[in-house]
Order: C-alpha cells, then sequence, then structure tokens
C-alpha cells in the first residue's frame, strides 16, 4: 500500500516535469478568427518605441482581424540573436534586418521571402521608394526587403571652428589633408573618434575600400563565393586611415572612447569634425543648433573606385519564409512605408526615410533633408563594410582594425588574415 | 526508524531532482560533445560528420592560447586577492577591535558583488576613461602624470584592468563566505589559544585557517572555476579588443557561435572548458581531501 502510494507521487512528479516541458501551441487554436503576426525590430530605447506602438495601434484599428505581437531587441545584440532567432522554430513574420550581406545570408539560408512578386503586383508601392534604397536589399535580381530608414555618413563640422581657420568644405582629399593639418597646427583636434566599438573606423574604411578599389573587384570580393581580397587597394585603403591616425589627426586614445563618449564631447566643443549618422542629425542639431555644417567623405583622384557613392546604407525588414500570413505581412509592411507613416517616422524621430517626399523641410530637419537629397543624386551605396562581407571576414577586420591605430599591426599584415579567413569562406560557400 | 534504511523508497525521494540534473546537465554535456563532432550552424540544424577537425582547429589557433593565458591570468590572481585578501581581510573583521563595527563594513564589501555587472562595467568603463576617467585624474593630481595610462585602450593593459573590476566586485562575496564559517568556530578554541600564550597571527593559522578549511576550498573552487567561465565582464568592457588581447574562452566561444555561425567549433571550445573546469576541481578536491571531515 504504502509503496504504490510513493509510485504514484513519483509518477506524479515524473508528470509535473514533462508537462513543464511540452510546448503549449494547444491553447493558441481558440482565436481562430484573428490572424496573429509577429514583428521584430530594433528599437526598444523609450525615444523610439512609441513610434511603433502607436503604428501598430493604428494597424490593428484599421485591420480588426490582424493582431500584430511586436518585440524588440536593441542594435548590437540584434547582430547575433536574429540569426540564432531565425534558425529556430519559433520565427517572428516580420523581422528587422540590415542590408548587404547581412540579408543575403538569411536568403542563402532561405529563411527570408522573395518579396519580388509583392512589388510587382503593386507598382506605386514600389515606385514610392528611392530606388537606391531597394538595391542593396536585392540578391540576384530579386527583392528580400523593405527599406525603413535610409542612412549615410557624413563629415559633420563645427562651423564657428571653421571660421576661425577660414576653411571651406574639403571636395578632395588632398584639400582634406590641408584642413586637418591647418587645424592641427592651430591646436585644435581635427577629427573626433570613438573606436572602443570598432566599427566606428569601419565605417572610414568602407567608404576608403569603395572609393580606392575598382567597383568591379569589390564586388568580387566582397561576394563569399568569391572573394579573394588580394587587390593592393585594400592595403592602400588600409593606409589611408593609419595615415590619419600616425599624423594624430584625431583625438587621443581613440581605442578607450566610446562613439557616444567622442560625439559628447564633440558637442560641447572638443574638435573640429566628427564622422557622423545621418539619424544623429537631429541630436546634433540639439545640442549645437546652427553652428554645423557637413560634406560627404572627399572623392580619392588616385582612386579606382567611383567616387559619387555615399557610405551608407538602409536597413529594415524582411519577411520569414516560414510565415503562414505573408499577404498580411505584406500588408502591415505596406501599412508602415505608407506616405503618412513615412512622414511621421521623419517627424517623430528625425529619421531619413527611403519614402520618396516623406522626408522634406516640413517633416524633417533642414540638414536632413539636404542629407537625404544627396543620397538620391549618389550613384551607388557603399554600405558598411562589417554587414557587407560574410561575418567571418568582418570579424577579422572589427578586431584588427584598433591595433591598426595604435600601431601594432601593418596594413600589410592584417590583409594577410583577411585573405586567409576569406580562402576559408570561400571554400565553405562552395561545399 | 526502518524507513531510514529503506532505500527503495528513498530512491523514488531523489528521483525528481535526478531527472532535473540529468535533463539540464548532463544530457545538454553529452550533447555538446556529440555536435562538437559535427560542422553545423543555426539555420542548418542537421550538420556534416567532421570528425576532430575542429578540436584540431582549436589546437591550432592562436588565440586559444590567449585565450588560456588569460584565464590563467584570472584565476592566479583571483585566488591571491579574493581568496587570499579576502581570508585577511575576514579575519580583521573577526578581530575584537573592529568587531563592533564589523556589519558596516561587511556591507560596505558586500555592495558590489549585488550590483548587476552591466552597471559596474560602466561605472568601471568610466572610471578608466583615459581622459575624465577618475583614475588618470587621481593619478595627475598626484602629480604621477606619466602615470596616467589608456587602461582599457591599450593591449598590454587592458586584461588587468578587467581582472582588477573583477577583484573589486567579488572580494566582498568571499569575505562574507569566510565570515560565515569563522561565526562557527567555537570561541572556547580562541581562549584556550590566548591562555597558552598565542598571539593573533598565531590563533591565525594555527585555528582560524585549520577550522574554516572547508570553506576556504570552497571559496577558492568558486573563484577558479568562474575565472574559467568569465564571460560578461570582458564582453561589456571590451568583447576581447583591442584586436584580441582580452580575448577569453568564454567570448571566444561567444564569437564562434553567434558571430561566426560555427556552433560546431563553438561546441569544441565548450567541451575543452568543460574539461578544463571539471579537471580543476577534480584536483582541488584532491588536494584539499574534502568531504572526508576529521
Amino acid at each position: 500500500m504504502k509503496s504504490t502510494r510513493i509510485l504514484l507521487l513519483a509518477c506524479l512528479s515524473l508528470l509535473l516535469v514533462v508537462a513543464g516541458c511540452s510546448n503549449t501551441s494547444g491553447s493558441k487554436a481558440t482565436e481562430s478568427d484573428s490572424i496573429e503576426i509577429k514583428f521584430l525590430h530594433k528599437w526598444p530605447q523609450p525615444e523610439f518605441s512609441p513610434y511603433f506602438d502607436e503604428i501598430v495601434k493604428e494597424f490593428e484599428d484599421q485591420n480588426p482581424t490582424i493582431k500584430v505581437k511586436m518585440e524588440a531587441v536593441a542594435d548590437e545584440p540584434m547582430k547575433d540573436k536574429l540569426r540564432v532567432i531565425m534558425g529556430g522554430g519559433d520565427v517572428p513574420d516580420i523581422a528587422f534586418s540590415w542590408s548587404g550581406e547581412f540579408a543575403r545570408m538569411f536568403v542563402r539560408s532561405g529563411a527570408a521571402l522573395d518579396l519580388t512578386k509583392y512589388l510587382e503586383e503593386d507598382p506605386e508601392w514600389k515606385d514610392s521608394f528611392i530606388q537606391a534604397s531597394l538595391q542593396p536589399f536585392e540578391s540576384d535580381g530579386k527583392n528580400y526587403g523593405i527599406p525603413l530608414r535610409f542612412n549615410g555618413k557624413f563629415f559633420v563640422y563645427s562651423k564657428e571652428v571653421f571660421d576661425r581657420y577660414n576653411l571651406a568644405e574639403p571636395t578632395t582629399w588632398d584639400e582634406f589633408l590641408v584642413v586637418l593639418e591647418t587645424l592641427k597646427t592651430g591646436g585644435e583636434v581635427p577629427i573626433m573618434l570613438g573606436n572602443a566599438s570598432p566599427w566606428a573606423s569601419i565605417h572610414y574604411l568602407t567608404g576608403l575600400n569603395q572609393k580606392i578599389v575598382e567597383d568591379e573587384v569589390l564586388r568580387k570580393d566582397y561576394n563569399p563565393k568569391s572573394g579573394e581580397f588580394t587587390d593592393s587597394g585594400y592595403i592602400k585603403a588600409l593606409e589611408y586611415l593609419k595615415e590619419l591616425a600616425d599624423n594624430q589627426y584625431f583625438n587621443k586614445n581613440v581605442n578607450s572612447s566610446s562613439h557616444d563618449m567622442a560625439s559628447q564631447q564633440f558637442l560641447v566643443g572638443t574638435g573640429a569634425m566628427m564622422y557622423f549618422e545621418l539619424e544623429e542629425f537631429p541630436m546634433i542639431e540639439e545640442n549645437i543648433p546652427g553652428n554645423w555644417g557637413f560634406f560627404k567623405m572627399p572623392d580619392i583622384k588616385e582612386g579606382k573606385g567611383n567616387q559619387n557613392y555615399i557610405t551608407g546604407a538602409p536597413d529594415g525588414f524582411i519577411v520569414s519564409s516560414k510565415t503562414k500570413h505573408p499577404e498580411e505581412a505584406i500588408k502591415f509592411l505596406k501599412f508602415l512605408t505608407s506616405k503618412e507613416s513615412a512622414e511621421k517616422l521623419s517627424e517623430q524621430l528625425g529619421w531619413p526615410s527611403p519614402i520618396i517626399g516623406a522626408t522634406n523641410k516640413d517633416t524633417a530637419l533642414e540638414e536632413v533633408a539636404n542629407g537625404v537629397e544627396t543620397l538620391k543624386d549618389a550613384e551607388g551605396m557603399a554600405e558598411w563594410l562589417d554587414t557587407d562581407v560574410h561575418a567571418k571576414i568582418a570579424d577579422v577586420y572589427l578586431s584588427n582594425i584598433q591595433l591598426l591605430l595604435d600601431g601594432t599591426k601593418s596594413p600589410e599584415e592584417i590583409m594577410k588574415e583577411v585573405q586567409a579567413v576569406a580562402k576559408e569562406v570561400q571554400s565553405e560557400a562552395k561545399s | 526508524m526502518k524507513s531510514f534504511q529503506n532505500t527503495k523508497s528513498a530512491l523514488f525521494y531523489i528521483l525528481p531532482a535526478f531527472l532535473l540534473i540529468l535533463t539540464f546537465v548532463f544530457i545538454p554535456i553529452i550533447f555538446n560533445l556529440y555536435y562538437s563532432f559535427y560542422s553545423w550552424s543555426a539555420f542548418n540544424m542537421d550538420g556534416v560528420f567532421v570528425g576532430l577537425k575542429y578540436y584540431i582547429k582549436l589546437f591550432k589557433d592562436p588565440v586559444f592560447y590567449i585565450a588560456l593565458k588569460n584565464n590563467s591570468l584570472f584565476a592566479i590572481i583571483s585566488i591571491l586577492v579574493q581568496v587570499g585578501g579576502g581570508l585577511v581581510i575576514a579575519a580583521v573583521l573577526e578581530d575584537k577591535v573592529i568587531r563592533r563595527w564589523q556589519p558596516v563594513f561587511r556591507t560596505i564589501f558586500f555592495i558590489p558583488s549585488v550590483i548587476s555587472i552591466a552597471v559596474v562595467g560602466l561605472l568601471w568603463q568610466l572610471l578608466y576613461n583615459p581622459d575624465i576617467g577618475l583614475i588618470n585624474e587621481a593619478l595627475r593630481a598626484l602629480g604621477q602624470s606619466e602615470l596616467a595610462h589608456a587602461w582599457l585602450g591599450d593591449s598590454k593593459t587592458a586584461i588587468y584592468a578587467i581582472v582588477a573590476m573583477s577583484q573589486w566586485q567579488y572580494t566582498g562575496y568571499i569575505v562574507m563566505l569566510f565570515l560565515i564559517a569563522m561565526h562557527k568556530v567555537p570561541g572556547e578554541f580562541y581562549e584556550a589559544a590566548t591562555i597558552d600564550g598565542a598571539n593573533r597571527i598565531q590563533t591565525f593559522f594555527h585555528i582560524t585557517i585549520p577550522q574554516i578549511r572547508e570553506m576556504i576550498l570552497v571559496g577558492s573552487m568558486i573563484t577558479v572555476i568562474g575565472a574559467f567561465k568569465v564571460f560578461d565582464e570582458v564582453y561589456i568592457m571590451t568583447f576581447g579588443g583591442p584586436g584580441r588581447s582580452t580575448e577569453v574562452l568564454g567570448t571566444m566561444l561567444y564569437r564562434a557561435a553567434f558571430r561566426n555561425d560555427e556552433m560546431g567549433y563553438a561546441s569544441a571550445i565548450a567541451t575543452a572548458i568543460f574539461l578544463i573546469t571539471l579537471g580543476l576541481s577534480l584536483l582541488q578536491m584532491r588536494l584539499a581531501k574534502s568531504g572526508k571531515e576529521d
């Protein structure tokens, strides 16, 4: 009698454990009349998330049968987590993604849905985008992503300091060097750089690689299947960056200062210039209203790449290939990129929108609108090096660029490592 | 009385805990070993069998040796400061003269270990900041400006800067463990020793240390295993940089798994970490002959 009771108890405890492990899919079936789509974005910060709350609420009011379940993961963890989430069982229907290689990784593994059909079906929607913003989400001529923001990188300078030394915005690299030298001799810190997270200097290299290396070679090398990185231009690009560091045109201790810290210092008056993203313009205007201007990375005469490119990329959303509700997901994306939503995006968050006409002088800061105009005129975009090449190659660049700036590694040594990893990546991509 | 000898029913009581440990500890360890022989990624769970390829790669990877060196540094310094230093601090706090103030000091020392690592990381990043950080400011104020340094930005000093932060955070925790053990030492022992003419240092070595031996073992095991599992400190402060100079096994694993999407390689690194910590704890248990209370 006693032992049966114990046995019963043991069985019960086992049952509890098993029940705890089973998944709870059974309970969801009851809400069959409304469809739920999962939406994952990367702006959990309190200054940004209300915009998304509002958009989702408006969308749900207009479409009572669709429920949007929203989640947010911050920028840096997104790079790691998204891969795991998309490979797992419970994938979001709509997920944030950077353009370029980051999105192509999902395309290659079959995790991203081909959106060409939906764009072709609705030409009005397709034509509402600035074309250069859709292109970085393409792979083999097909569209896989819908851009939300359009970002570019520009040198922002303090007008006060430039006036003091009678300096004009440089258009060529040689003029740029003259400006830097003048500022240095005058006792200023020419450029502020916070490179504790090395993407900050990778953004310099993004533009330098693009401007110095021939477009065709660059495209071939950035493709994991054919990347070799043997062109001498890559070494030269690193040398250009090293020159800036060696001549002490950057602030001291770049590797122990974060981008945020450096930009705070710039905004309180240390340094004459800093390399900023378009989305940071509203913050700059708030701190030093009227006292700043911007220019794109100067042209490099000896460079073989197209000089009329701008460093930057759109970021936006991909749709999971495993989604059960592609139509609803597209419907939500259309709502998110409608002109009203896009104008609201520019107005409330100050972000540059890829929707034609949405970022204008009424909705956004004049400088942001001008920045978007510059992007529209550019012949193409040099996408962020750390998301445009294969993750392993990006990793080698990222960890070595700090050592380039503090002088422990030479450009040749770094490129040798990059070449070795590129070879490894190539053999993996082929197998 | 009979129920004490009933091993069958005793087994039933162990069963739930055993099942939990089996599911959440032992099975994952075995799976991890199995996965380390396959090339697989987050997208592609059914991998290709590659045998020992990842272990060979691991032993050829220069970063592995940097990581081992950094983890060992972590372990050695932590033993010296947290266990050695912690023992001294605990003994001082237990001393008759200071005991009255013990709760105050205990709290002060213990507070760092309950602060979230994200906060501590940010705090120390600011302290170490070469331009506005308190440490360099203090050095300059003392006229030692040539000692001011980019602590986290220099490959040579970055790992020591992180280790130092870790000491600040966890020494108080170990001190607390020692204090608890010291409270349990019967007061008569000290009285007897004082009557026999032993001074404070003698009682420390001949009574306190032998009496709390078990706790010293536990403390050193916690610190050494912790030193080989360390991840968050490095992740927050430098993420392995500048270059790869502060890479530890934990960040190396993270990088392989979630940055480079080489899950098989990450599993191999995890196995290496497991073997190292298992070996060290077996060694320590053997050395201290734990469990055989005399």
